[in-house]
């Protein structure tokens, strides 16, 4: 087994990277786990989001400004691909708020934000009345909301299944119910699976969300990530309820609203609780007392993968030049970067983005 | 909050003889069932029908009126129309009724959640005209209705007795297409003189036949290439025998091939499952009372391995045995003795099982649909759609479940699962156990978020 690239990880964050680099004509090997396990990209939110990110890092906002002004063309080239339609809208999406004093700390805080980058954050402030007239199911309770016209959402599990669909028909070749055991290094990189299949590589990206903490030492890396819990409500399909989505609430491409999302520090406990889905619920009827009636269908708790700060690492081991390690909390909106610039960075083309600050020596 | 010593999740054989056998012991017991009267499916309405339609029912189903009667008891609260939506390990159960949501706490929580027929995914399967031999059987005992002009399709013991039943009922089914073969009845021969110790069991069947014959309903064995045929409803089933390719018309097509353990809310507590091959289906680990591996938490009746209704009896009863004893209500020599009878009965009433498991296999055609059948009729997925994502490396269902939305629908997968589980496992050569079964989660049945929000503030 030959490769360019080996990724180990066969979520969002791996087969965006695998996808990108096999648009640009390497070999990819993608090596993925089984049906269990803690997997982020079956249980995420499926916002393309860019508000609120990198309030104490610009460069994390203009990462995600930069991805999301790329997803368009992303989606539609893979759509084209694979025939799926990811279900992409951006129309823009609010932050809800149920206090005047909140609502005014966090537009004093994007005001900072959108100075240090030159004033590209296109976001305004809706007060009831004016939110209202776009949102006509929003309850008395909400006071307003900040719209920022680079937010939208997609369909994170199409996403999820074009890129395996996509990574194949590309020519990459990913093999799934595998255990990563160890990385040899010699001429290039060896790398060891539980079932004895080895695969050769030269140059080895680790984006296996989660399971990087164990396997980052093995290629030198510190992995610092840890899980954080959220949990996930979605309702029956509805007729058009709300129009753009919100960090409470989304109403899906098929009918569906998803409401989210706890934080909660569990450790690897992935279950929903009755007080959690509770809280949402809560909060979902007091946005949109409309839902009251509405059925909850499903629920599921996932496991965000957060560095110590919340933003993404990008680093190539010190000790094993040619192994890097890609590791974010926010793979779908990253998902058009991961596949479209970050493959620069991984070969060194003149184009390179400038990662530097999502080295992970800053956490050292 | 309702508080019990013991909960009991289910209103049906094993439900009600383990609270009426708990509560003699002193236990206080709570006992929640989504329809309005006990007596679970197969003693459905028992308390006004068994009066009504008992001659056409038959014996086995008016007995079931004697367990409803035991529940009148100080110790057992019965709360019909509730409908549980999460169950937690710790004694917690959420649930539904009059439109409120509510919460009880137990020290020890019985699950009785009985079976669901196996899904029978054929060509025309979800047209209308076409449900299940259980369900036209619930219609039965319910209110009185007989399908007309129906056929029965599929394999196993119920077939026969719904049959006789509408043949009591006046109005006799068509004919009787039935896909085991002789080859399966020579193969389960080798169970026979186990099969013997249940001969009551052999002789209703046997009895049934006979019934059949001489109404002269028509029976035909070893079916396949079986499928449901119409325009906007059923109109007729085609199939092939040794005689070559038939086709009856009909208004009603009556599937059925086998029951299945609901493990729906084992399940969501992520109790270890195990895959039982000769009941081609997924059962959850207990131990002889019933116990799960989570020791607060027992499974009895058809839930924990489908035995039938009998059996589900003794079961329950085993478990109150054990959880009388937990709660220090019952010295254990005293569990043991009481468990002994027990034991001895449950023995003959599953001796016949092993034959009758292997007489009446699952429809091998179901169990591999053919690519254009639906699968998930929630959300109307195909087989082929299903093993083209096996194409793309789902190795399970929960992969596949994300990829094409099977089993994400009303029915939380109850009638997908094992079906997805059979294909994958097909597809990649790898055993159902290895492959797995949906994870299954809160809300078990469907709870509005108006109901869900209210738990909040409380």
């Amino acid at each position: 087994m030959e490769s360019d690239y080996a990724i180990i990880g066969g979520g969002v964050v791996g087969l965006s990277v695998a996808w990108g680099l096999l648009r640009r004509g390497r070999s990819v090997t993608v090596i993925d786990g089984d049906d269990a396990g803690p997997r982020a990209s079956r249980g995420n939110f499926g916002l393309v989001w860019v508000q609120s990110k990198g309030m104490k890092q610009p460069r994390y906002a203009q990462w995600s400004q930069t991805s999301a002004a790329l997803w368009r063309g992303f989606a539609g080239e893979l759509g084209d691909q694979t025939g799926i339609d990811l279900g992409l809208r951006q129309d823009g999406g609010y932050d809800l708020h149920f206090s005047e004093e909140t609502l005014a700390e966090t537009v004093a805080k994007y005001d900072v934000l959108k100075r240090e980058l030159g004033g590209d954050y296109p976001f305004e402030v809706l007060g009831h009345n004016a939110l209202r007239k776009e949102e006509p199911h929003i309850g008395p309770k909400v006071v307003g909301a900040i719209l920022h016209r680079q937010d939208g959402h997609a369909n994170p599990l199409r996403l999820l299944q074009a890129l395996a669909d996509g990574v194949r028909r590309a020519g990459g070749r990913v093999l799934t119910g595998r255990k990563v055991v160890a990385v040899d290094r010699g001429d290039g990189f060896a790398v060891a699976c539980a079932d004895g299949t080895r695969i050769r590589a030269d140059r080895v990206v680790l984006s296996a969300g989660l399971g990087a903490a164990q396997l980052g030492p093995l290629l030198g890396f510190r992995a610092p990530v840890r899980p954080q819990r959220g949990q996930v409500l979605i309702t029956e399909k509805l007729p058009p309820l709300i129009n753009r989505p919100s960090l409470i609430a989304r109403q899906v491409n098929e009918g569906g609203i998803q409401i989210g999302a706890t934080n909660e520090e569990v450790g690897l406990d992935d279950g929903v609780t009755r007080k959690g889905l509770a809280q949402l619920a809560q909060e979902a009827v007091m946005a949109y007392p409309a839902l009251a009636r509405a059925q909850m269908v499903r629920s599921w708790g996932a496991l965000r993968v957060l560095s110590p700060d919340g933003l993404p690492i990008y680093q190539e081991s010190p000790t094993h030049p040619g192994a890097y390690l890609v590791t974010c909390h926010s793979g779908i909106t990253l998902a058009a970067v991961h596949a479209l610039r970050l493959p620069d960075w991984l070969e060194r083309t003149p184009e390179a983005p400038d990662l530097e600050v999502f080295n992970e020596t800053r956490f050292s | 909050m309702h508080e019990a010593e013991l909960i009991i999740l289910g209103a049906g054989p094993a439900g009600m003889a383990a609270a009426a056998r708990a509560a003699g012991f002193g236990l206080s017991v709570l006992l929640l069932d989504e329809q309005p009267r006990p007596g679970g499916q197969i003693w459905r309405e028992v308390g006004r029908a068994g009066p009504l339609r008992g001659d056409l029912l038959g014996r086995d189903y008016t007995d079931g009126a004697r367990h409803v009667d035991r529940l009148d008891h100080p110790g057992i609260s019965h709360l019909g129309g509730a409908s549980v939506w999460q169950v937690d390990p710790a004694g917690e159960v959420a649930f539904t009724r009059n439109g409120a949501a509510q919460v009880a706490r137990g020290r020890r929580i019985l699950l009785a959640n009985g079976a669901l027929e196996r899904p029978m995914p054929l060509p025309g399967w979800t047209l209308p005209g076409v449900m299940t031999a259980g369900a036209a059987q619930i219609l039965l005992k319910a209110s009185g209705i007989v399908a007309e002009r129906a056929v029965l399709v599929g394999a196993g013991p119920l077939i026969y007795l719904v049959a006789a039943q509408m043949v009591r009922a006046g109005t006799p089914p068509l004919a009787l297409v039935e896909t085991q073969t002789l080859g399966d009845v020579l193969r389960a021969a080798r169970h026979l003189p186990r099969a013997l110790a249940g001969m009551g069991y052999l002789l209703k069947g046997l009895g049934l036949l006979r019934e059949l014959r001489r109404a002269g309903v028509a029976r035909f064995t070893g079916a396949t290439s079986i499928a449901i045929e119409g325009t906007g409803r059923a109109e007729a089933v085609t199939f092939t025998t040794g005689n070559g390719p038939q086709r009856i018309a009909c208004d009603t097509v009556l599937l059925h091939h086998g029951v299945v353990p609901n493990t729906q809310a084992s399940r969501s507590m992520d109790l270890p499952h195990e895959w039982d091959d000769a009941q081609r289906s997924f059962r959850p680990v207990v131990d002889a009372w019933g116990r799960s591996a989570e020791p607060c938490v027992f499974i009895a009746g058809d839930g924990a391995g489908i035995a039938g209704a009998k059996a589900a009896t003794l079961t329950g009863q085993l478990s109150a045995l054990a959880i009388a004893h937990d709660l220090g209500a019952l010295p254990e020599a005293d569990r043991d003795l009481a468990a002994r009878p027990l034991r001895a009965k449950l023995a003959l009433e599953t001796a016949a099982r092993p034959f009758l498991d292997r007489a009446y296999p699952p429809c091998a055609q179901a169990l591999a649909p053919a690519d254009e059948t639906i699968i998930c009729r929630c959300e109307e997925v195909t087989a082929g759609t299903i093993r083209h994502q096996a194409a793309l490396g789902c190795l399970g269902p929960n992969q596949t479940k994300s990829f094409c939305r099977a089993g994400m629908g009303p029915c939380q997968g109850r009638y997908c699962g094992l079906t997805v589980t059979e294909l994958l496992s097909a597809c990649h050569g790898r055993p159902q156990q290895a492959t797995g079964a949906y994870r299954i989660r809160a809300p078990l049945k469907p709870v509005t978020l108006g109901e869900l929000a209210n738990l909040a503030e409380s």
